[in-house]
C-alpha cells in the first residue's frame, strides 16, 4: 500500500467506528430498554418514575422517541412481562396460566401487545383484554386465568395464533405507583403449561 | 498495527460519545414525542379522542377496556380549566408538560365528589386568581405550572360493553378551554 494512503485509512477507520457504533448503539439503546429505574417482580416489568422529571436519561430519551402516553402516578402503573417464570420468552404456541394475586389496586385490566400493538382482532368477540371486575376468583381472592389461543374454561385470555407476545397488566389507582420498594409487592405468576397440540 | 489499533480505539470512544450525545439531545429535538403527537391531532384546548388503531398523529389508546382523550394547552394567556363529569365505573387524568414530564395528576377517588375540576395556571396568574377567585371556580383544584404548554390525558375505564355509551358521554363533554378569569376594567 502506497504510504500516502495509510493516514486516510486510519481516519476512515476511526470516523466508521464512531458513526456506526454511536449510532447502532443508540437505536439498540433505545428499543431494548425503557430506561433504568424499572421494579422487577418475577416476570413483570414496570417504570413508576418513567413519567416524571426525576427519569433517567435513557428512559426520556425513550419516551420521547416512542411517542406513548405514559399513566401519572395518580392514574395507575403498567407492568409488561414477555418471558414467563422460568425466563422462556412467551409464545403464542404455547398456553399458560396466571395464578396469584395483584399487589392492591382498584382496578386492573390484562391484555397482550403484539409487535408493540395491542392484539385486537377484528371479528371481537375473543376475550382478548380481562379485568378485575369480570373474572372469577377463589375463595380468598386469588384468580387463575388461562392464556392460550384455544378456548379454555374459567378465565380465558385469547392469544394471537402465531408468534411471540407480550402481556400487559395496568394497575389503576394503586399505591405500587408511588412506591420506593418499600412495600412488599407481588404480582401473579405466569407458568408454562405445554407447548404445540400436546 | 498500533496505529490500526489506536484507529480502533479512537473510534470507540468517538462512538460512546455520539452515543451519549444523542441520548442526551433527544428529547429536545424528536418529533415524534408525546406532544407534538397531540398538537397534531388537531386545535388546542378541546379534547380528542384516541382511536384503537394508530391514527395519523400516531396517537393510539392501546388497552381495549381504556377509553382516553388529548388536550393541549397554552397557558401563556390566561389559565385553563379542565372539567368533567359521569357516570362511569373510573377515570384519571394527568397533566403533562411540553417534555411529557407529569405535572399533576388525579382520579376519581381522589377528587372532591368524583368530579374532574381542575384550573391549570402559571405562579403569576394563579397569585391573580388568588386574589379574587370567581365564584365558578371556587370549588375547583388550582395547579400550578412554570410551563405555559403542554398536554392533558384524561382516561376512563370500559368493563364491560355496556358501559361504552357512558365512556363515550363522559369524553365527548369533558372541557379544556380558557375561561373569564378576570374582570375587565380592573385598571
Amino acid at each position: 500500500m502506497p504510504f500516502v494512503f495509510r493516514v486516510p485509512l486510519l481516519v476512515a477507520i476511526a470516523l466508521a467506528i464512531a458513526f456506526g457504533g454511536g449510532i447502532w448503539s443508540t437505536l439498540w439503546a433505545l428499543e431494548a430498554t425503557t430506561g433504568f429505574g424499572a421494579i422487577r417482580l418475577g416476570a413483570w416489568e414496570a417504570f413508576p418514575d418513567a413519567q416524571t422529571a426525576k427519569a433517567d436519561p435513557y428512559a426520556k430519551s425513550h419516551r420521547a422517541s416512542a411517542g406513548a402516553l405514559l399513566y401519572g402516578s395518580a392514574e395507575g402503573l403498567s407492568f409488561t412481562a414477555g418471558v414467563d417464570e422460568t425466563g422462556a420468552p412467551l409464545r403464542a404456541a404455547c398456553s399458560y396460566r396466571i395464578i396469584g394475586h395483584t399487589p392492591p389496586a382498584r382496578l386492573w385490566t390484562l391484555y397482550t401487545l403484539q409487535g408493540g400493538r395491542a392484539y385486537r382482532p377484528q371479528t371481537g368477540v375473543l376475550p382478548v383484554a380481562l379485568n378485575s371486575r369480570s373474572i372469577l376468583r377463589h375463595g380468598d381472592g386469588a384468580f387463575e386465568i388461562a392464556v392460550a389461543a384455544d378456548a379454555q374454561p374459567g378465565n380465558w385470555l385469547a392469544i394471537p395464533q402465531d408468534g411471540r407476545f407480550r402481556l400487559r397488566l395496568t394497575l389503576l389507582d394503586t399505591p405500587a405507583a408511588g412506591s420506593s420498594g418499600l412495600i412488599d409487592l407481588s404480582m401473579p405468576a405466569i407458568q408454562n403449561l405445554g407447548c404445540g397440540n400436546a | 498495527m498500533l496505529k490500526v489499533l489506536f484507529a480502533v480505539l479512537t473510534g470507540l470512544f468517538g462512538a460512546a460519545l455520539l452515543h451519549l450525545v444523542i441520548i442526551l439531545s433527544l428529547p429536545y429535538f424528536s418529533e415524534r414525542d408525546a406532544y407534538t403527537r397531540v398538537l397534531a391531532e388537531g386545535s388546542r384546548h378541546i379534547f380528542h379522542r384516541l382511536p384503537d388503531a394508530r391514527d395519523r398523529a400516531g396517537l393510539v389508546q392501546d388497552d381495549p377496556l381504556m377509553e382516553a382523550s388529548v388536550c393541549a394547552y397554552d397557558i401563556s394567556e390566561g389559565p385553563v380549566r379542565i372539567f368533567a363529569q359521569g357516570n362511569v365505573p373510573f377515570w384519571s387524568m394527568a397533566i403533562f408538560d411540553a417534555a411529557s414530564n407529569e405535572v399533576f395528576s388525579i382520579n376519581d377517588r381522589t377528587a372532591a365528589a368524583g368530579i374532574l375540576d381542575v384550573v391549570l395556571a402559571t405562579p403569576v396568574q394563579l397569585t391573580v386568581l388568588r386574589k379574587t377567585l370567581p365564584e365558578a371556580i371556587s370549588q375547583s383544584i388550582l395547579v400550578e405550572t412554570q410551563q405555559a404548554d403542554g398536554y392533558v390525558v384524561l382516561r376512563t375505564m370500559v368493563p364491560q360493553p355496556s358501559f361504552a355509551p357512558a365512556a363515550g358521554t363522559f369524553l365527548s363533554e369533558a372541557v379544556c378551554a380558557p375561561f373569564e378569569w378576570r374582570r375587565r376594567q380592573q385598571f
